[in-house]
């Protein structure tokens, strides 16, 4: 195994994307980066910065211009069930029930026998609320259990690691509130590895365990802050009036803040 | 939905009405301000964008049928126009219940009715892996895509020698002429189908350790399935278009033989009579397979 306990590594991480006249934009630059197993890290920055193809490099869903990325010292090379996605939106399937979407997280297991899948199934559907509401249909239910599903159906198929791609940017604040709150126990009851992207800095410092701020286009890492330092593991929501929450809050918007300026101020240089 | 809309679209019932009014002799007028402002039905159909009125429109559909017929019995009674070139109303639909009750007659639709479904089927079997696979392998789509834009572009009156030449006059050349006309297109649609499935759904398949192949069957073909009934029903619309153009040209079957046939001989009630066979064939597979539609895909609801 690579590094000393990293169970995610990224090696000189790199990406460029290029246009339909190859000009190339670099996206990342190079990126080296350790996450301990059952971390719960967030990736902020600026939008549009990268944060989001860095995660993506992990879930194997973006191949790396140059350097690797390694998940339990295994080079990550494609997707794959050990490396489960939670999408902003879109991800819950119409066409099955909340069961059913649930279900299919465990469909490409050959080692599990029905029963056990269905049991599986069930037991993940109640962990996130919603045995009331199993044998409804997608769009029969609101936009926050619908997260609640792609969640669960990501968990019952048993990643290594779990990719959140700003999962909650589209609810309202009272639900996002209340889905904060059930993730981080979801969290502590599977022990999983978290990386979740967001733009919400007031999200990433209550759910962190570490946040990695990121520059502007190309990403580099402009701070690596350890919330767990600071804050209790256990997080209420009366945690947000703590002055160690909002100090970490002030730094990590400052920072995101200048970033903002700066790149702003550069492009009007550019422009005119 | 606010109670106005819902009020709009659910006038109030004898039922309700009786409701209403009892509390509003015992209240004066209080319950008469909940009352909703009545608008006239008029203005809601010709406000933009207005709430649907379900029962209205559909008698202004049938309202639209009537008052064609009546323009149309109006005109061949007053003698406007001559009963060779336009019959009355009447006369068409007495040639239509004699034919009707000719078993030849209905020898000849059923043989359309198996012309358009044999070519439609046979489009749809092979549009639709090719479709999928041409939107799922930019190899296969860049391969294909020019050239069936190509035929595409062909009108299919003009392949009409071809397919005499190559296939004689029997069922092939009909078949044929259908398939090519359909194809084409219903490719092309079953490609753009393809591709508006949200690239969420094909990525959630895959972290969940679905293949190629699992991600086309479970993922890919369930996301576009409502769509792609409606590009197979609309493509059955254009075969009968192709069948009518096959029938004329080279045939001694068929309804649109038939009504060539009726034309020859100068019999205009037999020929409109063709024509509302055709019509009301389209509008009832039509409705079939929207019902069906709505039936099979009661999730999206």
């Amino acid at each position: 195994m690579a590094g000393n306990g990293a169970f995610i590594e990224f090696q000189d991480l790199t990406k460029v994307f290029y246009d339909h006249r190859s000009h190339a934009t670099p996206v990342v630059e190079p990126l080296s980066l350790s996450i301990a197993e059952g971390e719960f890290v967030v990736f902020v920055g600026p939008s549009g910065c990268g944060k989001t193809t860095v995660m993506r490099m992990v879930g194997g869903l973006e191949t790396p211009t140059t350097g690797r990325v390694l998940v339990k010292g295994q080079e990550v090379e494609g997707p794959s069930r050990e490396k489960g996605m939670v999408f902003q939106s879109y991800s819950s399937f119409p066409w099955l029930t909340v069961l059913g979407n649930v279900r299919f997280g465990l469909k490409y297991r050959r080692d599990l026998p029905d029963t056990e899948k269905d049991r599986i199934a069930r037991h993940y559907v109640d962990l996130v609320g919603l045995t009331p509401f199993s044998d409804y249909y997608i769009n029969r239910i609101s936009g926050g259990m619908r997260q609640r599903v792609a969640i669960a159906r990501t968990l019952a198929a048993d990643p290594l690691v779990l990719l959140m791609d700003e999962p909650f940017g589209a609810l309202d604040a009272l639900t996002r509130e209340r889905l904060q709150l059930q993730l981080l126990q979801l969290r502590n009851a599977e022990r999983k590895t978290v990386i979740f992207v967001t733009h919400d800095v007031d999200e990433a410092v209550f759910l962190s365990d570490r946040i990695i701020v990121f520059s502007a286009r190309p990403a580099r890492v402009l701070r690596d802050v350890q919330v767990s330092a600071e804050l209790p593991r256990e997080r209420t929501m009366e945690i947000v009036e703590t002055p160690a929450f909002r100090k970490l809050r002030r730094e990590v918007l400052a920072l995101i803040r200048d970033e903002e300026l700066r790149t702003e101020a550069a492009e009007v240089a550019a422009a005119s | 939905m606010s109670i106005e809309t819902y009020r709009k679209a659910n006038p109030p019932t004898a039922d309700r009405h009786r409701g209403d009014s009892a509390p509003a002799q015992s209240r004066e007028g209080i319950t008469r301000q909940v009352q909703p402002r009545q608008r006239a039905a008029w203005r809601d159909i010709f406000t933009f964008r207005a709430p649907p009125r379900a029962d209205l429109e559909v008698w202004l559909g049938i309202g639209a049928f009537v008052f064609v017929l009546v323009v149309w019995t109006l005109t061949t009674g007053l003698g406007i126009v001559q009963p060779q070139f336009l019959p009355s109303p009447l006369a068409v639909v007495s040639a239509w219940i004699r034919l009707i009750e000719d078993a030849d007659y209905l020898t000849h639709i059923w043989i359309s009715i198996a012309r358009v479904w044999a070519a439609f089927l046979i489009s749809a079997v092979m549009a639709i892996p090719l479709g999928v696979l041409m939107s799922s392998y930019r190899g296969i789509g860049a391969v294909s895509e020019p050239l069936i834009d190509f035929v595409r572009y062909l009108p299919v009156p003009a392949l009409v020698p071809l397919t005499l030449i190559w296939l004689g006059i029997g069922e092939s050349s009909k078949i044929a002429l259908l398939w090519i006309g359909t194809f084409f297109q219903l490719v092309l649609l079953i490609a753009d189908d393809a591709r508006r499935v949200p690239k969420e759904f094909i990525e959630t398949g895959r972290t969940l350790g679905a293949g190629d192949v699992a991600l086309m069957k479970d993922v890919l073909l369930r996301a576009m399935l409502p769509n792609m009934v409606d590009s197979l029903r609309i493509t059955l619309g254009w075969c009968w278009t192709y069948l009518l153009v096959a029938e004329i040209v080279a045939s001694n079957s068929g309804i649109g033989y038939e009504l060539w046939t009726a034309r020859r001989y100068g019999k205009t009630p037999e020929v409109f009579s063709g024509i509302l066979t055709i019509g009301l064939i389209g509008l009832i597979s039509d409705q079939v397979i929207r019902f069906l539609h709505r039936r099979a895909f009661r999730y999206l609801g």
